[in-house]
């Protein structure tokens, strides 16, 4: 059992291998792992932007008649906040785990396309500033994350506002889907050997699974908001409703990519989770081909409950019986998913460090808004949540309570492997409890006003409504998350400097990131691993932990695959069992010295990502048909220049 | 939406070591950009569907009609016979693909030229066709801000359009790449690659004939 | 050591179980959606109870079995074992199959209430037609031939039917303490009814997004008593006061035609929609109007309960000169050729036909201005003549005092203003 992983043969630890620095090198990275990083820091900043936005809501709100901001600006901030944490903090802070880890977890050196890669973020990049330059302009999009038509419609919103908006998601929308593509032919093409599907870490199965509802749900909304920015620019009729349009159309593409969405915002979070809780628990993950199933069925089902925002359009008793069965059925495997990881602590020896301090209050939090999501699957019961502060309430507990509380146990976890060092675990604390306080005093009020009768998204109340008290719980309640949010900014820059060296493996982790030098050398694995299990560190270190897993046969790890001029095959076991501890004398490899071919750094995928972002600046200055020629010229020239250039140096 | 097909072109996809499954990594990113794209026509040919029946104002698709204030007859508007020929030719032009592809991988540098400019070529075609079609709607009184029939279809057979425009342009770099220095049978998964996303937009354009078109 | 440990992490649940408790604690709820006042309601109520035992049931379940884990299964000193084993397939099957039958539990009557409450409303019902605009409501009750505003009155024990449009963006009417949601879509008529047991005030909101002014799109619903509706309706059909002798207005001979339902026909009516069980018995409304001076036949002030009376402030950078004196006669002369005809209508002032604005024939009556954020008196009239935009964000009515900074000039002294609300405020 113990000779189930080969190891490479030159071991190495951390601090081993020194990163490029220098603005050009990151301008021009194809790095998986710097890319990630990139999705990061730009995720993590806006981030705080849209908890600005959330912290001037409440402030607004805290009492009757708040005059803290216009109506106007209201509608702006609610607008910004929903479509700043949905498109700008929860996909791509998911999207920077997708980069860094995916290709580590499954043994690969980098994504299957490294300089689309790159061109994926330079997109989001490009689209997060756009959305957000409106407010430069005094016009931020002010019609709802959801932008019902016909009040986007050019006659009821005739400024910048909502052409910001809609052709920032058009941009977002094209980087999402190029990212899509490249991590379904990365999960499927680059696995080391050895790496059945079913012995994929759950993180990159629900990575993978989010990937094919982005590809599948995305094409939706693009063409919903092609209508949009057609009718808006050119004249055309699909939303006009004095041409007979039906406002509905916008409402079934939109939740038809909408409901998937929030499938893609919760299943990498539930994957996070599901990587942190067995290493926390010292246990193998409890039941991991039916979390795969579960995820799957989930995602298969999520395009088919959408018309569950709609109850209140009056679409009949047939639909809405059907939308509200199909509902029902996703809790199935959702309540599944939940069981699984009460099994797998169960019996356990839990640590709580604070990224398992995370991971189980996703699981405290999620199970609230899973409860109260069944509550308006019921249509009849819905007509009087729908709309009102109890669906504000439910939909904070799956995306913050769920997918944020799921990012941060990643954050936390990962922290050392992106950096090498650890983050402080008091400061983490902190973080954590004053967060999860926090956020329970800001949401779980909201039910209450909900059901009390508040409508959501209204600028003011009026007094004497029964609402004071639960409206001033929830900006109390965003005060501590605000706090809270303070020490884990101070917690991050500091360990970067101060914390504990990490090692390879600080948390005793079962998977193949964990082999590796923390940061990882640009090349990752100097030899490609041959992998006979779902554990296939822990098989090298306490088999005891994953004696009962299923393995492969001896024979299997005799696969004799070249990879990079190397040969992958079977190598002694190690004598060593106790992880980065013991590890010999570092040895300075570059991937030149291991003769590992590297893609090229190239700015081509940036030149091709802002020049694709003119055409759509020249496109919201009215038009400007010059600049959209030139810019998409650009495009083209920027394109045949990457592409008609060779990703690696010629020399192999 | 055309960024799969974008790293399609690297050279060098092909050059990768092997892969888990096999299949190289570029055609595995067109099938899943193939499926995506299945959703995106299916959104645009739904919201034809959805539509139609519904316009306030003609022209009107199947049927004649009579502008109530003006009395102006405007005949209906879709040209069957006409697009059955453009339709025959992209059908066409996709067993042109085929032929370029077999003579790429047959290492024929003669046929591969010879059966990638009749791709590109009936494809230029069928876009010509569309030119036509489109300026005789337009002078039949038919634009895209007539009514939700003149918006949908003029949106749903314009993408289309682009689609098969994209698809020619990438025919035409790999035919100059052909005659510049000759595409090797090794590189015949670039070929591969661009013919199923030629056959992809044929498809399409078959649900699109017949659902619009055929169907009344 | 491990005791230390337990008191670390015990406070800061405290607190959390604290702070949950903490937001239960409201007890004056005017705008409740349980305690339901309609037929609708008492069966969306009792739907909405079951679910929210369930959902306690399992959220109590759940949330136990986490911290019974949490603190059972903790690190402890000298014992770092895990009991290895990654799956049950008997588990998995329970923990499917649970879920699954409460599920069907809730599903069963979801269903049944949906064909219940999505039934067509019985013919007798009371029609009303529900209009959207921004950011106000217009109701008409198209069996009595009336417009009007921002208020709607429904007699008591009758179903009241609503045909819901809308004349620019997306709405969605909602009273919670009567009705669900229901959305005013463009180019789709929707409908929702429901039957009011007992006489009193609400508060009606718009709850589907709708732009600048959406917070600011309220509304006021009145139950009465059948005969006090009757009165209230005949007395809306009347011309404005102090307009040209009475002419029949458009549509006033068909109305009268179709005369008013008799009391008794409501009674079997009542009779006939309610399902068996589900609602109280026959309401008996006590009379709160006084029925016999048509001039007052609306709700009266005085008896309105304290939260359907708005207590939005007033801009505190708008002023009005406070020796202005109103006088109605004066005003009246000056409505009838004052830009306000362009927008606004009043039955018997034959140039007064505008569409885009509130029907202000019987204006004075009203308790409430604005879609219901201000109350209706002379001081918040004046206000909101002089500058509307100021007073609501994005109105579209324009502002008409002198001196004020907007959009478009204004053209009338605070005198003038005065005059206009007094007049307007004679409108009972």
């Amino acid at each position: 059992m113990a000779t189930t992983v080969s190891l490479p043969p030159t071991p190495y630890t951390a601090t081993t291998h020194k990163y490029e620095s220098g603005l050009w090198s990151w301008l021009s990275t194809t790095d998986h792992k710097r890319v990630g990083q990139l999705y990061l820091y730009t995720s993590l900043f806006w981030f705080l932007v849209g908890g600005l936005e959330a912290g001037m809501i409440r402030t607004q709100l805290y009492g009757p008649n708040g005059h803290f901001v216009s109506a106007t600006t209201y509608n702006e901030l609610f607008t910004m906040h929903g479509t700043t944490m949905i498109f700008l903090v929860i996909m791509p802070l998911s999207a920077a785990f997708f980069n860094f880890l995916i290709p580590l977890q499954i043994g690969a050196r980098d994504v299957a396309f490294p300089r689309l890669n790159a061109f994926s973020y330079w997109v989001f990049l490009f689209g997060g500033l756009f959305i957000n330059a409106s407010w430069f302009f005094h016009a931020a999009p002010n019609a709802g994350w959801f932008g019902y038509a016909p009040l986007t419609t050019r006659p009821y919103s005739p400024g910048l506002n909502i052409d910001f908006w809609v052709i920032g998601l058009q941009i977002l929308g094209i980087s999402s889907l190029a990212a899509g593509f490249n991590f379904i032919t990365t999960i499927i093409n680059m696995r080391a050997p050895g790496m059945h599907f079913m012995r994929m870490p759950v993180f990159t199965w629900m990575a993978f699974i989010t990937q094919f509802l982005i590809v599948l749900a995305f094409p939706i909304i693009t063409v919903a908001l092609t209508f949009l920015m057609l009718d808006r620019f050119f004249g055309t009729n699909f939303y006009e409703v004095s041409a007979g349009a039906d406002p509905l159309l916008w409402q079934h593409l939109f939740w038809l990519f909408g409901h998937p969405e929030v499938y893609i915002l919760i299943l990498p979070a539930f994957g996070l989770v599901s990587e942190v809780i067995p290493v926390f628990s010292r246990k193998p993950l409890f039941g991991y081909p039916v979390m795969i199933y579960s995820g799957i069925l989930i995602a298969f089902l999520g395009f088919g409950v959408w018309a569950h925002h709609m109850f209140a359009v009056g679409m009949g008793p047939i639909a809405d019986s059907f939308f509200s069965i199909t509902t029902m059925l996703i809790a199935i495997p959702t309540g599944v998913k939940i069981f699984n990881w009460l099994g797998t602590m169960w019996g356990g020896s839990l640590r709580f460090t604070t990224a398992m301090k995370f991971a189980i209050g996703l699981v405290a939090l999620f199970t609230i808004g899973g409860i109260s999501g069944v509550m308006h699957a019921s249509p009849p019961s819905d007509l009087q949540q729908t709309d009102s502060y109890f669906i504000v309430a439910h939909f904070h507990y799956v995306l913050f309570g769920g997918s944020m509380m799921g990012l941060f146990a990643g954050l936390y976890f990962f922290y050392p492997k992106i950096t090498g060092r650890l983050m402080g675990e008091k400061a983490g604390s902190w973080h954590f409890w004053l967060t999860a306080i926090g956020m329970n005093l800001t949401f779980f009020p909201m039910h209450f006003l909900g059901l009390h009768g508040m409508p959501r998204r209204i600028s003011t109340y009026d007094a004497g409504q029964g609402w004071e008290q639960d409206n001033h719980l929830a900006s109390y309640g965003a005060i501590l998350i605000v706090i809270g949010t303070c020490f884990f900014v101070y917690n991050w820059f500091r360990s970067m400097k101060t914390g504990k060296v990490a090692g390879n493996d600080p948390w005793g982790g079962a998977t193949l990131e964990w082999m590796i030098p923390s940061p990882p050398p640009d090349y990752n694995f100097a030899t490609i691993p041959n992998v006979t299990s779902r554990y296939p560190l822990w098989d090298r270190k306490s088999p005891r932990l994953t004696a009962e897993v299923p393995h492969g046969s001896a024979a299997e790890t005799k696969i004799d695959v070249e990879v990079a001029g190397q040969k992958t095959g079977t190598l002694p076991a190690p004598s060593d069992t106790t992880g980065n501890a013991a590890s010999p004398q570092p040895v300075t490899s570059s991937a030149k010295q291991l003769g590992i071919v590297m893609p090229t750094p190239t700015i081509r995928p940036l030149l091709a990502a802002l020049s694709l972002g003119s055409v759509f600046i020249g496109l919201i200055m009215h038009k400007n048909l010059p600049i959209m020629f030139l810019a998409a010229i650009c495009f083209m020239l920027s394109l045949y220049s990457w592409l008609l250039t060779p990703l690696e140096p010629e020399h192999h | 939406m055309a960024t799969a097909a974008i790293e399609s072109h690297d050279p060098h996809a092909g050059a990768h070591p092997a892969t888990s499954t096999g299949l190289n990594n570029t055609k595995i990113a067109i099938w899943a950009f193939i499926g995506s794209e299945c959703f995106f026509f299916a959104s645009l040919i739904s919201t034809y569907l959805i539509y139609k029946g519904r316009s306030l104002v003609g022209p009107f698709p199947h049927e004649a009609w009579t502008d109530p204030s003006t009395h102006q007859v405007f005949k209906a508007i879709l040209n069957i016979p006409i697009t059955s020929v453009s339709t025959f030719v992209l059908l066409m032009s996709s067993l042109a693909m085929v032929l370029a592809h077999s003579a790429v991988v047959r290492g024929d540098r003669k046929s591969s030229k010879i059966w990638l400019a009749s791709t590109a070529l009936l494809g230029a075609t069928f876009l010509g066709f569309q030119a036509y079609e489109f300026t005789s709607f337009v002078h039949e009184g038919l634009t895209i801000h007539t009514n939700l029939f003149g918006s949908s279809f003029f949106i749903l057979t314009g993408f289309h359009g682009a689609h098969v425009t994209a698809g020619v342009i990438w025919l035409l770099t790999l035919l100059f790449i052909d005659i510049k220095r000759g595409l090797t049978p090794d590189e015949a998964i670039n070929v591969d690659v661009c013919a199923l996303y030629w056959h992809f937009v044929d498809v399409v354009w078959i649900a699109i004939f017949t659902l619009v078109y055929l169907i009344k | 050591m491990t005791r230390d440990l337990r008191m670390r992490w015990l406070t800061p649940a405290l607190a959390l179980l604290l702070v949950l408790s903490l937001s239960a604690c409201t007890s004056f709820t005017p705008n409740s959606i349980f305690g339901a006042h309609s037929q609708f309601g008492h069966i969306v109520d009792s739907l909405t109870r079951k679910l929210v035992v369930l959902g306690a049931i399992v959220f109590v379940l759940v949330e136990t079995l986490i911290v019974f884990i949490l603190v059972k299964f903790r690190e402890r000193d000298g014992n770092r074992e895990a009991k290895q084993f990654h799956g049950n397939a008997t588990l998995e099957i329970g923990w499917t199959l649970v879920p699954a039958i409460i599920l069907a539990f809730i599903a069963v009557p979801t269903i049944k209430t949906i064909f219940e409450t999505e039934a067509k409303a019985p013919p007798s019902a009371l029609q009303v037609e529900v209009i959207g605009h921004q950011w106000w409501w217009e109701f008409r009750y198209p069996q009595y031939g009336i417009t009007t505003a921002n208020e709607l009155y429904l007699p008591v024990g009758r179903t009241a039917n609503f045909a819901l449009t809308t004349k620019d963006v997306l709405h969605s009417f909602w009273i919670p303490q009567l009705d669900g949601k229901r959305d005013l879509i463009s180019n789709h008529t929707n409908y929702i009814w429901f039957t009011p047991d007992s006489a009193f005030a609400w508060n009606g909101f718009c709850a589907e997004y709708c732009g600048t002014s959406h917070a600011n799109m309220r509304f006021k619903v009145f139950t009465v008593a059948p005969a006090e509706f009757d009165a209230w309706a005949a007395h809306q059909k009347t011309n404005a006061v102090g307009s040209a002798p009475p002419a029949p207005a458009p549509g006033a001979a068909t109305d009268s035609a179709k005369g008013t339902p008799p009391v008794t026909k409501i009674a079997t009516a009542v009779g006939t929609t309610t399902p068996a069980g589900e609602v109280a018995p026959p309401p008996v409304a006590t009379p709160v109007m006084n029925v016999s001076d048509t001039v007052s036949a609306t709700f009266p002030r005085n008896k309105l309960p304290e939260w359907v009376i708005p207590k939005t402030p007033t801009p505190a950078a708008l002023t009005f000169d406070a020796s202005a004196t109103g006088d109605a006669t004066r005003g009246m002369t000056l409505f009838r050729t004052a830009p306000c005809i362009a927008c606004h209508a009043i039955r018997g002032v034959p140039t007064a036909q505008g569409i885009v604005g509130p029907n202000l024939t019987h204006v004075g009556g009203r308790t409430t201005i604005a879609g219901g954020i201000y109350p209706n008196d002379l001081h918040h009239l004046e206000l909101w003549i002089k500058n509307a935009p100021a007073m609501k964000p994005g109105s579209l009515m324009p502002l008409f005092g002198k001196a004020e900074k907007g959009a478009t000039p204004g053209v009338y002294t605070d005198q003038q203003i005065a005059d206009l609300a007094a007049y307007l405020s004679s409108l009972k």
